[in-house]
C-alpha cells in the first residue's frame, strides 16, 4: 500500500511574548491508502498542531515549522505556498473540527456553504453543484436533504451540523480526512451515529482518516493504527491490538489503566497518573514522561531514549526496551 | 449503601422556565427520588436531559417550581431565607467548569474560606488552619493558599473547588459533571479523591455525568434521566446487568469500550434522531419518537415509574414486572 502522507522529523513551534513553545518536538509518521490512524493523546500534546500543520492552518507567524518534512501524495506541504496550499486543501486533505456549532458559517444556506467547495475544485454548473450538495448530504443520512439544504445552521441539531461538516469535507473527494476530535461535543448517542457514518464514508470513498482523539473508546471502535503522543512527541505507534493488548510504553499503559471499565469493580482504586504534563516552554532534558513515570530510572532524566522496534510496525520510546535492560524492569508493570 | 437512612427525598418535583411567547420548558418534570446517607447516586443523560437542573434544585440554587425537598425528614423551604441559609450548610456544590466557577480575583485561600466566613465558623486564625488543612486533603499543599485561580491547571482547580465545597462540612455534595472538563490521566486523580473523602468523612454525593463508565464505578445507585423524567432508576451492579428501558439500554450499547476486539463484536443498536425539544413536550412517553419498540399506548399515555425488579424502577409500559 503506498502511502498518502509521510511526516519526517517535524518540529513545529510558537513564538509568543513569553518565549518560544515547542509544540510539536520531532514527529515522524505515515498513513496508508485507506486506513484510520488515530493520534491519542491529552490537551496541549500537540496533536491537534500536527494536524493543522499538515493542512498549514496555523497562522505563520507565529507558529514556525523549524525542521523536517510533509509529503502528501507527492506534494511538499512545507515548501508549498499559500496559493498552492489553496488548491491542495479540500482536493488531497479536508478537515472536520471539533466544534461543530462554530465550524459552519450562520449567515449562509448550508446547502451554500457545501456549494463553494465543490465550485472551487471541481468544474461543475451551479445547478450541477447543488444536485452535488444534495446528494452529499443523502450520503450523510440527512433526512430531507433537499429541504435541509436550504436552511441556515442554527436550524440543525449537533449531530447534524456535524453530518453537514463531514459532507462538506468529503465534497471533493480528498485522499486524506483528519478529523479533530470529531465526536467529542456531541452525546453518547449521537457519537455512535457519526462513528457508524464516518466508517461508512471510509468504505464507500476508500479515504485515509486521521482522528485525532482522546477518546480511547472511539479509538478502540474505529481506528487501525494508533500513534500515542505525550508533550509533543509520538511516544508509541502500532496497531490498535498492539497499543490495546500489548502497550509498551509506561504512558500508554497508565492510560489505559487509569480508564475505569463496565468491569471494574467499585473498590478497586482507579491507577492515577501522578503530576501534570511538562511545560513546553521548557521541555525538559531526557524523557518527557520522566517525572510522572513510576519506572523512572537515572538514566531517563539525562538522556532522549532512542525508539525501539517492539515487532513489525509496533515502535515505542522507552530505555526500559534497551537490549542492555534487566528483564525484571522490562515486566514491571 | 451502609445503612438505609433518607437523607434527602423529592416528592415530584418539578422545574420549569418561562421561555416565552408563552411557551415552558420542562427541565425537570416530576421527578420522586430518595437520596440516602452515605451512598453515591449516579445521574446519567445526555444534555438537556434536565441532570444539571435536578442537581441544582437538589442544591437549593433553583426553587422548585411544584414539589416538595425533604433533608433528615424536614421539608426544606427554599423561599425563606433562614431555610435556605442552613441548608447551604448542609448541601454544597462542584460545578463542572474548572475554569468558569472560581473567582479569579479572589486568591484561593479566600475562595475556600469564604463559605465559613458566610456560616460564621471559626476565628479568623483558625479558618486560615483550616484552609491549610483542605489543601492538604485535597492535595495541594499551603504555598498555594495565596496565589490566584489562573495559576493552576485544570485538574488543581477542580481540588480547590472540591476544598471549597468541603469547608464548611456539608453531609451532601452534588457533584456536576466535576471530571468532563478534564484530561483522561487527571480525571482518575479526582475520581480516586472523591472516594477517598466519601469513606474518610462520610460524605453523601449526588453524582451527575454523561461518561457512564465513570458512573458504573462510583455509584452504588444509578438514575437514567430523559427529557425531564426519571426512566430508570436502580443499583448500579444491576443496572447493567439487567437494563430494561430501551433508553437506558441505547445508552449504554453506544458507550464505546476501549477494547478492539469488543468493539469489533459489539453490534451497537445505534439510536436514530436527535433528543427532542423539552419545550412544550407531546403527551406520552417522551422517548416513544425515538423508541424502536413504541406503540400507540407509549405515544397516548406517560408511563409510571414501577418496581420492576427488587430495587429497580422503570418508567416504561412495556416493561412488565418478573
Amino acid at each position: 500500500m503506498a502511502d498518502v502522507l509521510k511526516i519526517e522529523n517535524l518540529h513545529v513551534s510558537f513564538d509568543t511574548y513569553a518565549g518560544e513553545v515547542h509544540a510539536v518536538r520531532g514527529v515522524s509518521l505515515h498513513v496508508n491508502e485507506g486506513e484510520v490512524l488515530a493520534i491519542v493523546g491529552e490537551s496541549g500534546c500537540g496533536k491537534s498542531v500536527t494536524a493543522q500543520t499538515i493542512m498549514k492552518l496555523n497562522p505563520m507567524p507565529p507558529a514556525r515549522i523549524k525542521e523536517g518534512s510533509i509529503d502528501l501524495c507527492g506534494e511538499d506541504i512545507v515548501a508549498a505556498s499559500e496559493k498552492k496550499m489553496q488548491d491542495i486543501r479540500g482536493r488531497l486533505v479536508s478537515m472536520i473540527f471539533q466544534d461543530p456549532m462554530t465550524c459552519l458559517n450562520p449567515t449562509m444556506k448550508v446547502g451554500k456553504q457545501l456549494t463553494e467547495a465543490i465550485c472551487q475544485h471541481r468544474k461543475l454548473s451551479k445547478e450541477e453543484a447543488k444536485k452535488e450538495a444534495v446528494r452529499l448530504l443523502e450520503m450523510v443520512q440527512i433526512p430531507n436533504a433537499a429541504e435541509r439544504a436550504e436552511q441556515y445552521p442554527h436550524e440543525f441539531s449537533g449531530g447534524m451540523r456535524q453530518r453537514a461538516m463531514i459532507a462538506m469535507a468529503m465534497s471533493c473527494e480528498p485522499k486524506l480526512l483528519i478529523a479533530d476530535e470529531p465526536t467529542t461535543a456531541l452525546d453518547v448517542t449521537i457519537q455512535a451515529q457519526i462513528m457508524q457514518l464516518m466508517a461508512k464514508v471510509r468504505e464507500e470513498t476508500g479515504t485515509a482518516i486521521i482522528l485525532i482523539t482522546h477518546d480511547l473508546g472511539v479509538v478502540a471502535n474505529l481506528a487501525d493504527r494508533v500513534a500515542v503522543m505525550y508533550a509533543g512527541k509520538i511516544v508509541e505507534t502500532g496497531t490498535a491490538e498492539d497499543i490495546f493488548y500489548r502497550p509498551k510504553h509506561p504512558y500508554t499503559q497508565a492510560l489505559l489503566k487509569s480508564l475505569p471499565t463496565v468491569e471494574t469493580s467499585r473498590d478497586e482504586k482507579l491507577v492515577s497518573i501522578a503530576g501534570t504534563p511538562p511545560d513546553l516552554f521548557m521541555p525538559p532534558k531526557g524523557c518527557e514522561f520522566a517525572s510522572r513515570c513510576e519506572h523512572c530510572m537515572k538514566v531517563c532524566k539525562k538522556h532522549v531514549p532512542p525508539t525501539y522496534e517492539v515487532s513489525a510496525g509496533h515502535k515505542a520510546v522507552c530505555w526500559r526496551l534497551h537490549p542492555a535492560c534487566p528483564t525484571q524492569m522490562k515486566e514491571g508493570n | 449503601m451502609a445503612e438505609k437512612n433518607k437523607l434527602i427525598s423529592l416528592d415530584n418535583v418539578c422545574k420549569y422556565f418561562n421561555v416565552g411567547h408563552g411557551k415552558t420548558l420542562k427541565a425537570v418534570d416530576g421527578i420522586t427520588l430518595n437520596i440516602y446517607k452515605g451512598e453515591t447516586l449516579g445521574v446519567v443523560g445526555e444534555s438537556g436531559c434536565g441532570k444539571s437542573t435536578l442537581g441544582r434544585v437538589v442544591m437549593g440554587i433553583y426553587h422548585p417550581t411544584s414539589g416538595k425537598l425533604e433533608y433528615e425528614g424536614q421539608e426544606v423551604n427554599l423561599r425563606k431565607t433562614k431555610d435556605r441559609f442552613q441548608y447551604s450548610k448542609k448541601a454544597q456544590i462542584i460545578f463542572q467548569d474548572p475554569y468558569a466557577s472560581l473567582n479569579p480575583r479572589m486568591t484561593v485561600g479566600d475562595i475556600i474560606a469564604e463559605g465559613m466566613e458566610i456560616h460564621n465558623m471559626y476565628t479568623k486564625e483558625k479558618r486560615t488552619q483550616r484552609v491549610y488543612e483542605l489543601l492538604d486533603t485535597v492535595g495541594l499543599n499551603k504555598e498555594h493558599a495565596n496565589r490566584f485561580p489562573h495559576e493552576f491547571s485544570g485538574g488543581q482547580r477542580q481540588r480547590i473547588g472540591i476544598a471549597r465545597a468541603l469547608a464548611i462540612e456539608p453531609e451532601f455534595i452534588v457533584c456536576d459533571e466535576p471530571i468532563s472538563a478534564l484530561d483522561v490521566s487527571i480525571q482518575s486523580q479526582v475520581i480516586n479523591l472523591l472516594k477517598e473523602l466519601q469513606e474518610r468523612l462520610g460524605l453523601t454525593y449526588m453524582f451527575i455525568a454523561h461518561d457512564l463508565n465513570i458512573v458504573k464505578y462510583i455509584s452504588d445507585r444509578i438514575a437514567v434521566m430523559y427529557l425531564g423524567n426519571l426512566v430508570e432508576l436502580a443499583p448500579s451492579d444491576d443496572i447493567y446487568a439487567h437494563t430494561l428501558h430501551p433508553y437506558s439500554q441505547a445508552l449504554l450499547a453506544s458507550v464505546p469500550i476501549p477494547d478492539p476486539d469488543k468493539e469489533a463484536q459489539k453490534r451497537a443498536q445505534v439510536l436514530s434522531g436527535d433528543v427532542p425539544s423539552p419545550i412544550n413536550p407531546k403527551p406520552g412517553c417522551k422517548f416513544a419518537g425515538r423508541c424502536p419498540k413504541a406503540c400507540d399506548r407509549c405515544r397516548a399515555e406517560t408511563p409510571a415509574l414501577r418496581e420492576i425488579r427488587p430495587n429497580h424502577f422503570v418508567a416504561c409500559h412495556l416493561v412488565q414486572p418478573e
